[in-house]
């Protein structure tokens, strides 16, 4: 049985549900020759910043159990580079480009957004706009904008005045209440919730006692934090809040995506995994429909959000 | 630049805990040089350990697809790879980074390897016998003792002249390669062309080769290692201070990159010092 698996995300058409996490496959035509990127549902770029950044003092990344943590301080090109070198290259490849975005100060925010907006429609290569409002490895900014949630609201509405492209926001897992954070967001007109970002995490080194990196504090990811996400996109989907929900965090099975879907994801991002795996995106691209047959779906969107809570004696399975 | 699924065809033992591994299928490494890596992922790793391991490779041998990584067992990838099985399946990404200079008549080169260092300029000396140039290469070889050096009877075979050192003595000269460089520097008659410097090993030995460079203007090249993610330049964490720019990335840019591109402080930011 052949499995559908395109996927509505808002007002895009996705042709699968796999995308490409930020921060971990480049501006993604790096990887041209090593995997198949238009296999891919779409890919969420570098975030970009109003102007070039130069990231954070190393070391920048240790490993953990099923895991890394990482502080490379959101090092990119700038809008202008963006434009210059890598927007021309994505708009020649066959798949949906989500560019991260993100600034130092609100105003940057919404220069970002404004800059991008023009790159879009003068050059190509944007379809929506992904905006980082939760990485924990800048010093202003970065978390801040993205745990009060009436500030994020306002950055939401301010950014979305300046574009018509669909918004994105990524959120942040360190958080108490996600919920609030997510209603508030959409509220001020967020098109689509990128759940989760890295967990704030540490590493210490016994034999020299120091940090394993230099920040001390950087964002965890991986498998390690497949549960935690999972968990957080399930509770704000439940909420059914009106906009779609990319999952992210630790996936890099067909299995793995799939259970982002069932608790309520539209469409999934693989993260850490490119980098043990740079064909991973496109080799789940696969897995993912051969597992939707098995499931017996013949749409893959059929499963999203098809969780089922109550544990009564007679399980989902036994009554299709 | 390829990435392909092959098998381990054998593991040969060198020291306690210092082995080669031999993999089969690696046709698409042909033409690898001194200094470029792989990254390198055994299929059944699961999620721990996570991510791919970078080695410089120390032997291809393109008649038969076969490639060589030297490896000393210290963590928790390095042990998994020592106890590896003959057809264990792995995935190798290269090659990949930049690699020593090749060797040239007008020059000559002084290779500092400690430990597992050695792999690349083991195989910088093969290319200078190849080429005819081994009498141009000296490599001077530390470890902490006699059973940390390896491979010396194929060292031998090169035609390279070979200098050893051991921090406790009990081969070679005593006390820090970089030590017995330093000596043989001085030991030099005044007015003589200064040697290259190419090194691999250890951050302390990669600072004291930086330092005599500096003291003495001799070119000289850096072998860097870089915990990184990807080696493609994607995660960007192994970023290294350098001169003109920020930072370089020891994956795209390195890992061999020559001393006076990196910054004047960079080894001791390295080490925390500064």
């Amino acid at each position: 049985m052949t499995v559908d698996m395109t996927t509505r995300f808002g007002s895009l058409t996705l042709k699968n549900p796999i995308l490409t996490a930020s921060g971990t496959f480049g501006y993604a035509i790096e990887l041209a020759h090593l995997t198949d990127l238009s296999k891919l549902g779409g890919i969420a770029t570098k975030g970009i910043s109003p102007r070039p950044r130069f990231g954070n003092p190393t070391p920048r990344m240790c490993e953990t159990a099923s895991g890394m943590i990482n502080s490379i301080g959101l090092e990119n090109v700038g809008v202008q580079g963006f434009r210059e070198v890598k927007a021309p290259a994505l708009a020649k490849i066959d798949t949906c480009v989500v560019v991260n975005f993100f600034g130092e100060t609100f105003d940057e925010y919404v220069e970002c957004a404004a800059g991008l907006d023009l790159v879009a429609r003068e050059v190509g290569g944007v379809h929506a706009l992904e905006m980082n409002i939760s990485c924990p490895n800048i010093k202003k900014g970065g978390v801040e904008f993205g745990t009060v949630p009436s500030v994020a609201a306002d950055l939401v509405r301010a950014c979305k005045a300046v574009t018509g492209l669909p918004m994105w926001v990524k959120l942040t897992p360190n958080i108490t209440d996600i919920v609030s954070l997510a209603r508030a967001i959409v509220d001020a007109g967020a098109d689509g919730l990128s759940i989760i970002n890295t967990i704030t995490a540490m590493g210490v080194n016994v034999r020299t006692r120091r940090p394993r990196i230099a920040t001390v504090f950087g964002g965890l990811s991986g498998p390690a934090i497949k549960p935690i996400a999972l968990r957080m996109v399930y509770q704000v989907a439940r909420q059914k809040l009106g906009v779609p929900i990319c999952g992210i965090g630790g996936i890099r099975t067909a299995e793995d995506a799939a259970e982002f879907l069932v608790a309520g994801a539209t469409a999934v991002q693989v993260g850490t995994e490119s980098f043990a795996d740079p064909d991973c995106g496109a080799r789940l691209v696969d897995e993912l429909a051969a597992l939707g047959a098995e499931l017996g779906v013949s749409r893959i969107a059929d499963l999203i959000g098809t969780l089922e809570t109550s544990f009564e004696p007679i399980s989902p399975v036994d009554r299709r | 630049m390829d990435y392909v699924l092959v098998p381990l065809a054998a593991t040969i033992p060198l020291a306690p805990g210092t082995f080669v591994l031999r993999f089969a299928g690696c046709g698409f490494l042909e033409g690898t040089l001194p200094g470029q890596f792989v990254m390198l992922r055994g299929a059944d790793w699961g999620t721990d350990p996570l991510l791919p391991r970078a080695f410089s490779l120390l032997d291809v041998r393109p008649a038969n697809g076969e490639v060589d990584i030297l490896i000393k067992a210290s963590g928790k990838a390095s042990r998994l790879l020592e106890r590896a099985l003959p057809g264990a399946r792995f995935s190798l990404l290269g090659p990949l980074g930049t690699s020593f200079p090749a060797p040239a008549a007008d020059r000559e080169d002084w290779l500092i390897a400690g430990g597992v260092g050695l792999a690349p300029l083991y195989m910088h000396a093969q290319r200078a016998q190849a080429a005819g140039l081994a009498r141009q290469v000296t490599l001077f070889y530390g470890g902490r003792s006699a059973s940390d050096l390896v491979m010396l009877d194929d060292i031998a075979r090169t035609g390279c002249e070979l200098v050893l050192a051991t921090d406790d003595g009990s081969r070679g000269q005593r006390g820090r390669v970089t030590e017995a460089v330093a000596r043989a520097l001085a030991a030099r008659p005044p007015g003589t062309p200064l040697p290259s410097l190419m090194a691999c090993g250890p951050d302390p030995m990669l600072i004291a080769t930086a330092r005599m460079a500096r003291d003495t203007a001799a070119p000289c090249w850096l072998s860097l290692e870089g915990e990184m993610a990807c080696g493609i330049g994607i995660c960007l964490a192994c970023a290294v201070p350098c001169r003109g720019r920020p930072f370089r990335y020891t994956c795209v840019d390195g890992p061999v990159l020559p001393l006076d591109e990196l910054a004047g402080e960079y080894a001791l930011a390295r080490q925390g010092a500064v």
